[in-house]
Order: structure tokens, then C-alpha cells, then sequence
């Protein structure tokens, strides 16, 4: 075909041209999808740079490896001490660090960095400097960082800030703007060889401490926009490594290549069913801040037909009323399964007695069960407009929410609307997804915070629970395991008895990657690290190290 | 000359009032930007990254007359801000990479169909009641009456997904550089042959439709008899006498196409996923990207009234009956 010929043609003559005389390994990937790329490599600007910037450029102090034994990976740091009162943290840098120019990697440049976040709040994506007291240079090799309350916490978000040279930005005069278009940095890959709006490479850091490990000369970046031109790049073989959602993707991907295509999807965030206890039609409202209905609600939702067929078999199962499922389950209370566990199982008959039995009965007439003073339920459920899978999804519960007799529909508002009629909580119901990270602690306390109500979507159900949110904070103030793991069970069991919202699943993340090049890949049977290449996982550079060249 | 310097005056007037609704427009539609990059599939932001967002885009949140007050500045000084979604990219340089895809694309699709209608027209009106009359009239109103989004999506998927001739997507192939080599040049010819070709079936019908009804409504002037009278060619008669009168008002409707070149075709732009100021707009309107908006809409209003303006300017020029009032 015409097509192909062009273009076959027009890769052949690029690819002789661009072959270089040192047989290189460059690694092809998809991290991100946008329309255009933008240099832009500030590791501080969280949404506008590049998704390479964070641990390939700019390495981790540490890395927690949820997956190869949930220990800590010292990267830049060697080791890290927590006070015996987590009122302090002290990291120790290797020795014989160096910046990708050659400077010296010292305790300076982290002092500097955090000074820097201080005086530009704007940098201070994770909210770091409210939690700091004083950053202070122990050593040439040494930080210690004071808090001003006690954090077990503390080294997760302190490890997912990146260290930059202070040699660099200290002459920046406006470092919110500055797009750092030629990197100086102490990752794997910070040599920016080739940048256009449709392709960039990124090549290997000539000082990099652990060059020893590292066998990936270069990483190349083409510019794909969403998924289908993902999914056709792969099927064409020319990407090593992504992450993208690929519908049946034993047929459009692995079929391609059968011995070399292969993905593993990890279940990542929550996504849930939200009732929203501050709903702006009152009969709704008395309905759904009743436990009773919620937990008839959670019975009728059929979570394996809706991975099986909105999900394509993707996502993971979670049937936990205390939310937190397979992605956390070394942190899981299992009083919480033996007590509350039926409610978060598909059980028809089991809701229609518990409906009956609570007074949610037919008092009008029109088929459609009311609340038990008589006043009609209509729930409308908000599902952002494109997002086909959340769709497909509601529309498989919606079939047995009708069938048990609730007045259900859907509407498809825009995104932008459906967000904001979260975060202000005037929708009815909606689907909602709450992001994962190492510690159950961060989704509760995201999720059921009185205080930020109404700042994100994340709190959309309006629940608290003075007692829960107590538990919570107590249990950053506590360092010996055993006792945080009573706090976290106790919290779970609340949780787990109000049920605030429905889980449905845990959505994967997603990874696909191709050995035909490269081997050393993370799969199931060799489980190394978390292999997403997207920036939210800093494990992607253990996986980065273990990749290796096939010989050609 | 007072003339010109009346519609100067009601052009700059025009051109403020667009500029304001320009403003005030995208801001009546809920969401903000920062919302929607933290509900955007896939997001990995989570609370704490908020406040320096808000932060770093805190000009979202400053009183509306303040911003307004910026804006209205920053129109006159040229410095339309830097873009939310691809921030720190400025404005300017974001529209100025879209720019030339669409005039390119938009630009020559609105040439070819100008001529390729007007002459279609000519013809249809000379030889009406024919055959090549009726056939180039019904689907003169056919394709100018099926909704864009339709015929390109047909096209899209019988030329590109299942016949393969061209594809599916993008300027040109994403592997090459951009430069002046060969390859380049034909791999853009390649990827921007199908929308070009959407376009001129789009386009052509409403230009074919004008232009035959202009000059059917002449073809019982007297001059045209006297033109056959002198013995002329009934070719010359047909362009120089018929269609030279008959082309004032299509002058008129072929203006206001090139006015709305520098919009974009915003349906074949995100159809095709072609790059142009389109696509951009669309893309920015989903992000709320207000900096981008409104940068657009000044683009698309300017270029609007511009073309106007010229459009009064011609019509004294053309038409000889104007001079004398």
C-alpha cells in the first residue's frame, strides 16, 4: 500500500542517516502523551515538564521498592536515619557524587534545594516546607532535616523532592519559568542529544555514580498523542517500553509478536462509587447517608462483569469496604473481610432484604423505591464525558441498581464540569478514583480530611470521622510498626462499618514492553520493582538499570 | 477618503467588543485549569500539589477587572502570556507552530475551492438547464449541506483505515526532522492530502452554489446580449461580461473564508489530528487554557476584520458605481 511504502521508504532513508558509527542502545519510549513536546526539563514544574525530568535526570536520594520485599533502594543517598522521636531525619550522600558537568554532589546542594523551595513556593509541589522546621548541613556528606512535628511519613515525601546544583540555579531569577532547557543533573540520562516538537533523545550522564549498572545508552522519545497512535507504534515494533491503556491487547498487541510483545498490568488507584452525603436534592441525601442503603448499594454492584467487560479483564478486583483492596494488603485488618466483607460482594438477594428490610420500599406507586418516610430517591450519575471504560462501567451497574428497583440514570457532563461539581460536591453519585501511594495513610487522609473539603475531588463523598482523622494523625506520630499497624487496623474497621464510598476495582497501571531489544523487564514470574514508566513511579530507574541490550 | 477613515473608526470599535466577549467567554465555562489537571485521566497530582499550582497559575484567581484590565493590555502590546497546559511555553510561539500547518492546509484548500467553485459555477449558470447543470447543482448542495464532521469522518475511515492510501493522522511522519529535505516535503504532501482534499469537497459546493446563482440572475442583461451582438466567442461573453459582474458578491463571501482561515477547520483539524490553530483551540478550550483562548479568538477576530476591511476597500475598487457615491 501507498502508505506504507512512503513511509517505510521515508524511515529507511532516516534510519541510515541517523545511524550512528558506535553501535548505541537506545531505548524507545512512551511516557507521556501530548501533542507537542515542550523543552521544558524543570524537575519543580510538576505538570508542564517533561515526564523524564524526575529520576532519570534527577535521581531519587531513595527509592521504596514496594514490590522486590517493600524495602528502600539507597540511590543518591546511602543511608537515612529517623529519630527515635520522628522529630528528624537525617541522609548521609555517597561519597564521590558528581553533577552530570562534572561539580561535586554535596550536602550544599540539599540545603540549597530546600532553602530554594522556602523562598519560591510555587516550586514546592509537595508541600514540603510547611512540614519543615530548618534544613541544616551537618556535614559535606550529611543533612538533617528538623520537623516541626513528628512524621513517620516523613522520608517518602521527602525522597520525592529532586536535588538540583546549586551551582546552577542559583542564577536562576525566576525559576517558576525556567524551563531548564539544557539539564545539568546527577540521574542515569540527563544529556539532551536531539530535541524537536515530535521527538526528543535523551542520552547517557558521563558522571553518573552508577555507570556500572548502566548498559541503556539513550533514551528515545517520539511524541504520541493519545492512545491509538501508542497502540499503532506498538503493533508496529518501534517502542520498547509504554504505558497506555490498549483495548484487548492480546489481539492488537501481543498478536503482532507473540515472542517478543508482552505487558504486565499492577493494580494502581482506587476507583469507587461516590455517594455524595451533602447531595443538593434532600431525599437523596436522607438515602444516602443511611449505611443501610450504601451497603444494599455496594451488593448490587457486580464488579466482576464490569472488569470482565468495561475493563477487558484489566482491573483488579476490590471488594473491601475498608477501600484499600490488593494494592495494599500487607497493610490489610482481616477482622475487617470476617466482619463487613459481605457488603462489599455482589449479592442480589442479599440487597433487596436489606433494602425491604431498611424501608426503602415502592410507597408511590411507580415502581421505583422511595425512602422510608415516602419521599422519592433519583439519583443521577455523573460520569465525565470520553472516559468510555467509567461508561461502559456505570452502565453495567446501573442494569441491576434498576432491576432492584432504584431510579437510576446517567449524564455525561465534561470533564472540567464533572470535576468541579465534585470538588463543590453538587452531583448526586459518580464514579471516582482516589491515586495509590506507599501507605494507606495518604488516601485516607486525602479522602476524609475535613479540611480539604471542597479543595479536591478526592474528598467528594463529604464523610469524616472526628475519631478516624484522630487515628490518623496519631499515626504519623508513632515509630515502632506494631503500634502503627493497631492504629491502621482500627482505622480500617471505621472505615470499613461506614463505608463511605463503593469500591469497585483497583485500575491497573500500565505497562507494555517488548524484548526484542532489550531484556532485564520486570514481568510477574520476576518481580524487580513497579515497571510503570509514568512519572509517578520512581521505580522505573531500578527497571531502567536492569535493562540490557540484545545483541543484534 | 472620509469614507475609509469611518469604517477605520468602526472597525477599531468592533475589534474592541470582540476583544472584551473574547475575554469574558471562555471564563462563563465551569472548570478551571487547575481543576482539570487534576482530574485528567491518568493524574498523578495529588492535594499537596495544589497550592503550588495555584501558585505558579495564581493570575486564574485574581479579581476579574484586574485580569481584564491585563488582558486589554496585554492585546495592544502583543504579549498574550504564556500557555497553562505547556507552560512556560509563550503564547505566541505555541499559535505561531499551529499557524503555519493551517495556512498551509486551510490556505490552499480555501484557493482551490474558490477557483475550482467559481469556475464549476460559471459553467453550471452558462449551460443551465443541461445536464452538467444539474449534476454539478445537486451535489453543490449535497456536499455543502452534510454536515462537515460527517464527510470527514467518512473519508477518514474509507481512505485511511480501510483502503490505507494515506494516514491516519499528524502533519507528517513523526520520525522525520523538520527541514527542507525531499522527504520531509513529501511526507507532509502525503499526510496533508486527505484533509486538503475533505476541505476543497467541503468548500467547493458553497462557492459553486453563489457563484451560479449571481450570474444567473445576469444572463438577461442587456450587455450580454450586446456582447454576442459584437460577436465575441461565447467563452469571452461567458467570463468577461457574465462572470466579471457576477463576482462581487462571491469577492464578498470569499473574504470572509479567508477570514476564517486563521480559525482553522476546527472539525477537519481534530478529525484528521492535524496540527494547525484548530486543533489548538479545541485542545485548549478542554484545558481551559485561557492564555491559548484567548490568543486564538484575537487571532480569529483580527483576521476577520482585517479581511473585511479589505473587502470595503476592493468593492471601491471594483465596482465603478461605488466611486461616484
Amino acid at each position: 500500500m501507498l502508505k506504507n511504502k512512503v513511509i517505510l521508504a521515508a524511515s529507511a532513508m532516516v534510519l541510515a542517516m541517523a545511524a550512528p558509527a558506535s553501535a548505541q542502545a537506545v531505548l524507545t519510549v512512551s511516557s507521556e502523551q501530548t501533542t507537542t513536546w515542550v523543552r521544558n526539563f524543570n524537575p519543580f514544574n510538576q505538570t508542564s515538564a517533561r515526564a523524564t525530568t524526575k529520576d532519570f535526570i534527577y535521581e531519587p536520594l531513595a527509592i521504596f521498592n514496594r514490590l522486590a520485599g517493600a524495602k528502600w533502594e539507597y540511590r543518591l543517598a546511602e543511608s537515612f536515619e529517623l529519630a527515635d522521636d520522628l522529630k528528624s531525619i537525617s541522609f548521609t550522600l555517597r561519597d564521590g557524587l558528581k553533577w552530570s558537568d562534572g561539580e561535586p554532589i554535596t550536602a550544599d546542594d540539599v540545603v540549597f534545594t530546600y532553602d530554594y523551595l522556602k523562598k519560591f513556593p510555587a516550586l514546592d509541589f509537595n508541600s514540603v516546607s510547611a512540614l519543615m522546621e530548618s534544613v541544616e548541613k551537618i556535614d559535606e556528606r550529611t543533612v538533617r532535616f528538623n520537623l516541626l512535628q513528628p512524621n513517620s511519613l516523613i522520608t517518602t515525601t521527602i525522597v520525592a523532592m529532586p536535588i538540583v546544583p546549586e551551582h546552577i540555579w542559583k542564577d536562576v531569577a525566576d525559576p517558576v519559568t525556567f524551563a531548564n532547557e539544557t539539564p545539568v543533573g546527577s540521574g542515569p540520562l540527563t544529556e539532551i542529544t536531539r530535541f524537536t516538537p515530535q521527538i526528543y533523545e535523551q542520552c547517557r550522564n558521563p558522571n553518573y555514580w552508577d555507570a556500572a549498572s548502566l548498559k541503556v545508552d539513550c533514551m528515545r522519545l517520539p511524541q504520541l498523542a493519545d492512545n491509538p497512535q501508542v497502540l499503532a507504534a506498538l503493533a508496529e515494533g518501534t517502542l520498547d517500553w509504554a504505558t497506555s491503556f490498549i483495548p484487548d491487547i492480546d489481539n492488537t498487541f501481543v498478536a503482532k509478536d507473540p515472542e517478543h510483545n508482552k505487558y504486565w498490568f499492577l493494580p494502581s488507584s482506587i476507583v469507587a462509587f461516590t455517594l455524595n452525603f451533602e447531595a443538593p436534592d434532600e431525599n437523596n441525601k436522607k438515602a444516602f447517608t443511611d449505611v443501610n442503603f450504601r451497603r444494599a448499594v455496594s451488593m448490587l454492584i457486580d464488579r466482576q462483569t464490569i472488569i470482565d467487560i468495561a475493563g477487558y479483564g484489566y482491573p483488579v478486583i476490590n471488594e473491601d469496604p475498608a477501600m484499600l483492596g490488593e494494592f495494599y494488603k500487607a497493610f490489610s485488618n482481616p477482622e475487617v473481610a470476617t466482619q463487613f466483607g459481605q457488603y462489599g460482594k455482589f449479592d442480589f438477594d442479599a440487597a433487596m432484604a436489606l433494602l425491604d428490610s431498611s424501608g426503602y420500599v415502592d410507597a408511590n406507586g411507580d415502581g421505583y423505591r422511595d425512602n422510608p418516610d415516602g419521599t422519592p430517591i433519583t439519583i443521577d450519575i455523573e460520569i465525565p464525558n470520553g472516559w468510555t471504560d467509567w461508561i461502559d462501567a456505570t452502565q453495567i451497574a446501573i442494569e441491576t441498581l434498576k432491576q432492584a428497583g432504584l431510579n437510576v440514570a446517567m449524564s455525561t457532563p465534561e470533564e472540567s464540569v464533572w470535576a468541579s461539581d465534585l470538588i463543590d460536591a453538587k452531583y448526586s453519585m459518580s464514579l471516582n478514583a482516589i491515586a495509590s501511594a506507599a501507605n494507606p495513610y495518604f488516601p485516607y487522609i486525602r479522602s476524609f480530611n475535613p479540611d480539604d473539603f471542597g479543595k479536591s475531588r478526592f474528598s467528594a463523598q463529604r464523610w469524616t470521622d472526628p475519631e478516624v482523622v484522630e487515628m490518623l494523625n496519631k499515626y504519623t506520630q508513632v515509630k515502632d510498626p506494631a503500634e502503627q499497624k493497631t492504629i491502621m487496623d482500627a482505622i480500617q474497621l471505621k472505615v470499613a462499618e461506614a463505608l463511605p464510598v463503593i469500591p469497585v476495582y483497583n485500575s491497573p497501571s500500565f505497562y507494555q514492553y517488548s524484548t526484542k531489544r532489550f531484556t532485564g523487564w520486570a514481568s510477574a514470574d520476576n518481580q524487580i520493582t513497579s515497571p510503570v514508566v509514568s512519572n509517578a513511579n520512581p521505580g522505573r530507574l531500578i527497571q531502567l538499570l536492569a535493562l540490557e541490550p540484545v545483541a543484534q | 477618503m472620509a469614507f475609509l477613515l469611518r469604517r477605520l473608526v468602526f472597525y477599531l470599535a468592533a475589534f474592541i467588543a470582540a476583544a472584551t466577549i473574547n475575554f469574558f467567554l471562555p471564563r462563563l465555562m465551569p472548570g478551571d485549569p487547575i481543576q482539570i489537571m487534576f482530574s485528567g485521566a491518568g493524574s498523578n497530582l495529588s492535594m499537596e500539589n495544589l497550592n503550588a499550582l495555584k501558585l505558579t497559575f495564581g493570575f486564574i484567581d485574581a479579581p476579574i477587572g484586574q485580569q481584564y484590565l491585563a488582558y486589554m493590555q496585554s492585546v495592544f502590546t502583543g504579549d498574550l502570556g504564556r500557555s497553562i497546559k505547556y507552560y512556560p511555553l509563550p503564547v505566541t510561539e505555541l499559535l505561531g507552530r499551529a499557524l503555519i500547518w493551517t495556512l498551509g492546509l486551510v490556505g490552499s484548500a480555501t484557493i482551490v475551492s474558490f477557483v475550482l467553485g467559481t469556475l464549476l459555477g460559471v459553467m453550471a449558470a452558462w449551460r443551465r438547464g443541461t445536464l452538467f447543470d444539474t449534476v454539478v447543482s445537486l451535489l453543490a448542495i449535497f456536499s455543502s449541506s452534510v454536515p462537515g464532521v460527517v464527510i470527514s469522518l467518512t473519508m477518514l475511515f474509507v481512505f485511511g483505515y480501510t483502503l490505507g492510501w494515506f494516514p491516519n493522522g499528524y502533519a507528517a511522519d513523526p520520525m522525520l526532522d523538520p527541514e527542507f529535505g525531499w522527504t520531509y516535503i513529501l511526507s507532509v504532501l502525503h499526510h496533508g492530502a486527505l484533509p486538503m482534499f475533505t476541505m476543497v469537497v467541503l468548500l467547493t459546493g458553497g462557492f459553486a452554489v453563489t457563484m451560479r446563482n449571481n450570474m444567473i440572475n445576469l444572463l438577461g442583461e442587456d450587455y450580454i446580449v450586446m456582447g454576442r451582438a459584437k460577436g465575441l466567442g461565447e467563452n469571452q461573453v461567458m467570463l468577461w461580461y457574465a462572470a466579471r459582474n457576477a463576482l462581487l458578491p462571491t469577492v464578498s463571501s470569499l473574504a470572509i473564508s479567508v477570514g476564517t482561515i486563521l480559525g482553522g477547520s476546527l472539525v477537519i483539524e481534530v478529525v484528521f489530528n492535524y496540527p494547525g490553530l484548530g486543533n489548538t483551540l479545541y485542545q485548549a478550550i478542554l484545558a481551559r487554557d485561557y492564555p491559548v483562548i484567548q490568543g486564538q479568538l484575537l487571532i480569529m477576530t483580527s483576521a476577520m476584520l482585517v479581511s473585511n476591511f479589505v473587502v470595503d476597500l476592493s468593492y471601491v475598487l471594483l465596482d465603478p458605481r461605488l466611486k461616484k457615491a
